[in-house]
Protein backbone atom coordinates (compact mmCIF):
# COMPACT_ATOMS: atom_id res chain seq x y z
CA UNK A 1 0.00 0.00 0.00
CA UNK A 2 1.31 3.62 -0.77
CA UNK A 3 1.66 5.54 2.24
CA UNK A 4 2.05 8.95 1.21
CA UNK A 5 4.60 11.51 3.32
CA UNK A 6 3.63 15.54 3.22
CA UNK A 7 6.03 18.62 3.39
CA UNK A 8 7.54 18.34 7.02
CA UNK A 9 6.33 14.78 7.68
CA UNK A 10 7.73 11.01 8.05
CA UNK A 11 6.35 7.66 7.97
CA UNK A 12 8.08 4.52 8.96
CA UNK A 13 6.92 1.09 7.97
CA UNK A 14 7.43 -2.75 8.42
CA UNK A 15 5.10 -3.83 6.21
CA UNK A 16 6.40 -5.20 3.49
CA UNK A 17 4.04 -4.28 0.62
CA UNK A 18 3.67 -0.89 1.88
CA UNK A 19 5.51 1.99 -0.48
CA UNK A 20 6.61 5.23 1.44
CA UNK A 21 6.44 8.13 -1.02
CA UNK A 22 6.94 11.61 -0.85
CA UNK A 23 5.95 14.48 -3.55
CA UNK A 24 7.61 17.65 -4.52
CA UNK A 25 11.10 17.68 -2.86
CA UNK A 26 12.45 21.10 -4.26
CA UNK A 27 14.94 22.54 -1.43
CA UNK A 28 13.48 19.90 1.38
CA UNK A 29 15.48 16.87 1.63
CA UNK A 30 13.69 13.68 1.71
CA UNK A 31 15.77 11.01 3.61
CA UNK A 32 15.22 7.04 3.20
CA UNK A 33 16.63 5.12 5.90
CA UNK A 34 16.00 1.17 6.30
CA UNK A 35 17.54 -2.34 7.75
CA UNK A 36 17.08 -4.75 4.90
CA UNK A 37 17.22 -7.54 7.56
CA UNK A 38 14.34 -6.78 9.31
CA UNK A 39 12.76 -5.01 6.53
CA UNK A 40 12.33 -1.73 8.34
CA UNK A 41 11.98 1.92 6.95
CA UNK A 42 11.55 5.42 7.14
CA UNK A 43 11.08 8.17 5.86
CA UNK A 44 11.31 11.72 6.21
CA UNK A 45 10.64 15.20 4.23
CA UNK A 46 12.64 17.99 5.90
CA UNK A 47 11.81 21.67 4.97
CA UNK A 48 14.36 23.80 6.89
CA UNK A 49 17.98 22.94 8.41
CA UNK A 50 17.85 24.44 11.78
CA UNK A 51 14.87 24.16 14.37
CA UNK A 52 16.22 27.19 15.97
CA UNK A 53 14.61 30.09 14.23
CA UNK A 54 11.25 28.40 15.23
CA UNK A 55 11.98 26.07 18.78
CA UNK A 56 7.80 26.23 19.24
CA UNK A 57 6.91 24.90 15.62
CA UNK A 58 10.14 22.19 16.46
CA UNK A 59 8.17 20.86 19.45
CA UNK A 60 4.79 20.63 17.64
CA UNK A 61 6.18 19.60 14.33
CA UNK A 62 9.90 17.97 14.48
CA UNK A 63 9.43 16.73 11.02
CA UNK A 64 9.94 20.38 9.51
CA UNK A 65 13.12 20.68 10.63
CA UNK A 66 16.52 18.62 9.83
CA UNK A 67 17.88 19.10 13.09
CA UNK A 68 14.91 17.81 14.70
CA UNK A 69 13.21 15.52 12.66
CA UNK A 70 16.54 13.18 11.43
CA UNK A 71 17.45 11.81 14.98
CA UNK A 72 13.33 11.53 15.29
CA UNK A 73 13.11 9.27 12.11
CA UNK A 74 16.55 7.14 13.79
CA UNK A 75 14.89 6.63 17.14
CA UNK A 76 11.10 5.79 15.81
CA UNK A 77 13.07 3.30 13.04
CA UNK A 78 14.89 1.66 16.75
CA UNK A 79 11.71 1.39 17.80
CA UNK A 80 10.19 -0.06 14.85
CA UNK A 81 13.04 -2.68 15.17
CA UNK A 82 15.49 -1.43 13.00
CA UNK A 83 19.15 -2.11 13.75
CA UNK A 84 21.84 1.04 14.14
CA UNK A 85 24.73 -0.50 12.19
CA UNK A 86 22.57 -2.35 9.10
CA UNK A 87 20.78 0.82 8.29
CA UNK A 88 20.54 2.25 4.42
CA UNK A 89 20.46 5.89 4.10
CA UNK A 90 19.32 7.47 0.80
CA UNK A 91 19.13 11.62 0.57
CA UNK A 92 17.23 13.03 -2.52
CA UNK A 93 16.28 16.79 -2.70
CA UNK A 94 18.61 20.31 -1.75
CA UNK A 95 17.82 21.94 -4.51
CA UNK A 96 18.26 25.74 -5.55
CA UNK A 97 15.78 27.06 -7.25
CA UNK A 98 15.72 30.83 -7.45
CA UNK A 99 19.30 31.53 -9.20
CA UNK A 100 22.99 30.51 -7.57
CA UNK A 101 22.92 33.70 -5.55
CA UNK A 102 20.19 32.63 -3.81
CA UNK A 103 20.09 34.10 -0.44
CA UNK A 104 19.01 32.04 1.73
CA UNK A 105 20.48 28.73 -0.17
CA UNK A 106 18.28 26.53 1.94
CA UNK A 107 18.44 23.34 -0.15
CA UNK A 108 22.28 23.58 0.35
CA UNK A 109 21.93 24.72 4.15
CA UNK A 110 20.09 21.35 4.26
CA UNK A 111 22.10 19.06 2.71
CA UNK A 112 24.84 20.53 5.05
CA UNK A 113 23.02 20.45 8.93
CA UNK A 114 22.18 16.68 7.39
CA UNK A 115 25.66 16.11 6.19
CA UNK A 116 27.16 17.55 9.70
CA UNK A 117 24.70 15.79 11.47
CA UNK A 118 25.55 12.23 10.14
CA UNK A 119 29.03 12.82 10.31
CA UNK A 120 28.78 13.71 14.60
CA UNK A 121 26.61 10.70 14.83
CA UNK A 122 28.82 8.38 12.61
CA UNK A 123 26.54 7.34 9.81
CA UNK A 124 27.79 7.65 6.18
CA UNK A 125 25.16 7.75 3.14
CA UNK A 126 24.93 4.92 0.69
CA UNK A 127 23.54 7.22 -2.13
CA UNK A 128 22.12 10.76 -2.92
CA UNK A 129 21.28 12.89 -5.44
CA UNK A 130 21.16 16.02 -4.25
CA UNK A 131 21.36 20.15 -5.89
CA UNK A 132 20.52 21.17 -9.12
CA UNK A 133 16.73 22.84 -9.90
CA UNK A 134 14.45 19.94 -10.21
CA UNK A 135 11.96 18.82 -8.34
CA UNK A 136 11.77 15.27 -7.00
CA UNK A 137 9.53 12.71 -5.68
CA UNK A 138 11.20 9.96 -3.46
CA UNK A 139 9.98 6.60 -3.02
CA UNK A 140 10.80 3.74 -0.75
CA UNK A 141 9.81 0.25 -1.04
CA UNK A 142 9.97 -1.24 2.26
CA UNK A 143 9.90 -5.26 1.34
CA UNK A 144 12.82 -4.44 -1.00
CA UNK A 145 14.42 -1.09 0.21
CA UNK A 146 14.74 0.31 -3.29
CA UNK A 147 14.86 3.52 -3.38
CA UNK A 148 13.41 5.72 -7.10
CA UNK A 149 13.42 8.72 -7.98
CA UNK A 150 10.94 10.83 -10.33
CA UNK A 151 11.41 14.13 -11.27
CA UNK A 152 10.38 15.40 -15.13
CA UNK A 153 8.76 11.86 -16.50
CA UNK A 154 12.27 10.35 -15.67
CA UNK A 155 12.50 7.55 -13.27
CA UNK A 156 15.50 6.25 -12.07
CA UNK A 157 17.40 4.34 -9.05
CA UNK A 158 19.43 6.07 -6.14
CA UNK B 1 41.76 -9.54 8.03
CA UNK B 2 42.27 -6.34 9.72
CA UNK B 3 44.25 -3.77 8.20
CA UNK B 4 47.07 -1.28 9.93
CA UNK B 5 46.69 2.25 8.87
CA UNK B 6 49.77 4.74 8.93
CA UNK B 7 47.86 8.44 8.75
CA UNK B 8 50.64 11.42 8.22
CA UNK B 9 49.58 14.71 8.26
CA UNK B 10 51.27 17.62 9.85
CA UNK B 11 47.86 18.52 11.30
CA UNK B 12 46.99 16.78 14.37
CA UNK B 13 42.92 17.27 13.70
CA UNK B 14 42.86 17.04 10.25
CA UNK B 15 44.53 13.28 11.49
CA UNK B 16 41.86 12.80 13.92
CA UNK B 17 39.39 13.57 11.29
CA UNK B 18 41.34 11.02 8.79
CA UNK B 19 41.31 8.18 11.51
CA UNK B 20 37.19 9.37 12.54
CA UNK B 21 36.04 8.59 8.77
CA UNK B 22 38.46 5.69 8.79
CA UNK B 23 35.56 4.09 11.53
CA UNK B 24 33.01 5.65 9.55
CA UNK B 25 33.86 3.32 6.49
CA UNK B 26 33.14 0.21 8.32
CA UNK B 27 36.53 -1.21 7.38
CA UNK B 28 38.45 -3.95 9.70
CA UNK B 29 40.85 -1.71 11.13
CA UNK B 30 44.06 -3.06 13.31
CA UNK B 31 46.41 -0.62 14.62
CA UNK B 32 46.53 2.59 13.63
CA UNK B 33 49.43 4.79 13.60
CA UNK B 34 50.14 8.33 13.11
CA UNK B 35 53.25 10.92 12.01
CA UNK B 36 53.73 15.01 11.90
CA UNK B 37 55.91 14.41 8.41
CA UNK B 38 56.98 12.23 5.83
CA UNK B 39 60.51 11.33 8.27
CA UNK B 40 58.34 10.08 10.73
CA UNK B 41 56.09 7.94 8.92
CA UNK B 42 58.97 5.91 7.41
CA UNK B 43 60.23 5.64 10.59
CA UNK B 44 56.92 4.08 11.61
CA UNK B 45 57.20 2.07 8.40
CA UNK B 46 60.09 0.90 9.21
CA UNK B 47 59.48 -0.58 12.54
CA UNK B 48 55.50 -2.19 11.89
CA UNK B 49 53.75 -3.66 9.57
CA UNK B 50 51.18 -1.37 7.73
CA UNK B 51 48.75 -2.16 4.77
CA UNK B 52 47.38 1.28 4.35
CA UNK B 53 49.02 4.70 4.38
CA UNK B 54 47.19 8.32 3.99
CA UNK B 55 49.51 10.95 3.52
CA UNK B 56 49.36 14.63 2.81
CA UNK B 57 51.32 16.39 0.53
CA UNK B 58 52.83 19.86 2.34
CA UNK B 59 54.22 18.72 5.61
CA UNK B 60 57.58 20.28 7.23
CA UNK B 61 60.71 18.01 7.29
CA UNK B 62 59.64 15.83 4.40
CA UNK B 63 56.64 16.48 2.05
CA UNK B 64 54.55 13.38 1.05
CA UNK B 65 55.73 13.16 -2.25
CA UNK B 66 59.61 12.73 -1.48
CA UNK B 67 58.06 10.20 1.74
CA UNK B 68 56.19 8.34 -1.41
CA UNK B 69 59.62 8.01 -3.73
CA UNK B 70 61.29 6.66 -0.25
CA UNK B 71 58.62 4.15 -0.12
CA UNK B 72 58.48 3.14 -3.84
CA UNK B 73 62.63 2.75 -3.50
CA UNK B 74 62.24 0.44 -0.47
CA UNK B 75 61.58 -3.01 -1.55
CA UNK B 76 60.45 -3.88 1.79
CA UNK B 77 57.37 -1.20 1.74
CA UNK B 78 57.10 -0.63 -2.36
CA UNK B 79 53.92 -2.30 -2.24
CA UNK B 80 52.09 -0.15 0.51
CA UNK B 81 48.96 1.11 -0.17
CA UNK B 82 48.97 5.23 -0.72
CA UNK B 83 46.48 7.52 -0.79
CA UNK B 84 47.37 11.21 -0.73
CA UNK B 85 45.32 13.49 1.07
CA UNK B 86 45.39 16.88 0.41
CA UNK B 87 44.57 20.01 -0.90
CA UNK B 88 46.63 20.49 -3.65
CA UNK B 89 44.71 19.11 -6.75
CA UNK B 90 46.31 20.22 -10.22
CA UNK B 91 46.41 17.64 -13.07
CA UNK B 92 49.35 17.12 -13.30
CA UNK B 93 49.68 16.38 -9.24
CA UNK B 94 47.43 13.97 -9.85
CA UNK B 95 48.88 12.33 -13.01
CA UNK B 96 52.16 12.33 -10.99
CA UNK B 97 50.96 10.55 -8.22
CA UNK B 98 48.62 7.62 -10.19
CA UNK B 99 52.68 7.29 -11.40
CA UNK B 100 53.82 6.42 -8.17
CA UNK B 101 50.87 4.42 -7.73
CA UNK B 102 48.99 6.47 -5.14
CA UNK B 103 45.13 7.53 -4.94
CA UNK B 104 44.02 11.12 -4.47
CA UNK B 105 41.39 12.25 -2.20
CA UNK B 106 40.99 16.23 -1.98
CA UNK B 107 40.14 18.30 1.24
CA UNK B 108 38.30 18.74 2.37
CA UNK B 109 36.49 15.20 1.70
CA UNK B 110 33.68 13.60 1.88
CA UNK B 111 33.95 9.64 3.91
CA UNK B 112 32.42 8.18 1.07
CA UNK B 113 34.91 9.20 -0.95
CA UNK B 114 37.56 8.12 0.79
CA UNK B 115 35.74 4.78 1.62
CA UNK B 116 35.30 4.32 -2.27
CA UNK B 117 39.18 4.54 -2.28
CA UNK B 118 39.96 2.47 0.49
CA UNK B 119 38.30 -0.22 -1.38
CA UNK B 120 39.74 0.72 -4.42
CA UNK B 121 43.31 0.33 -3.07
CA UNK B 122 43.56 -2.38 -0.85
CA UNK B 123 41.18 -4.58 -2.83
CA UNK B 124 39.41 -5.13 0.74
CA UNK B 125 35.67 -6.39 -0.24
CA UNK B 126 32.46 -5.39 0.59
CA UNK B 127 31.43 -8.24 2.74
CA UNK B 128 34.69 -7.31 4.55
CA UNK B 129 33.72 -3.78 5.20
CA UNK B 130 30.59 -4.51 6.82
CA UNK B 131 33.02 -4.59 10.27
CA UNK B 132 32.13 -3.62 13.16
CA UNK B 133 29.77 -0.47 13.54
CA UNK B 134 31.43 2.44 14.74
CA UNK B 135 30.68 3.21 18.56
CA UNK B 136 31.21 6.14 20.39
CA UNK B 137 29.87 7.94 23.11
CA UNK B 138 28.64 11.43 21.74
CA UNK B 139 25.43 10.22 19.24
CA UNK B 140 22.19 11.10 19.29
CA UNK B 141 20.93 8.91 17.41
Amino acid sequence: MQQVIGVAGMKISQSRDDILVTYALGSCLGIAIYDPVNCVGGLLHAMLPLSEIDPRKAEQNPYMFVDTGVPKLFHECYEAGAVRNRLVIKVAGGGAFYSDNDLFAIGKRNYIVLRKLFWKNGFMIAADDVGGSISRTMSLEIGTGRTLLRSAGREWEL
Amino acid sequence: MAINVLVVDDSAVMRAMIIKALHLCGLPLGEIHQAANGKDGLKVLDKNWIDLSLVDINMPVMGGVEMIDKVRENPDMADLAIIVVSTESSETRIEMLEKKKAGFVHKPFSPEVLRKLIIEKTGVTDEQVKGDAYQSNGFDF
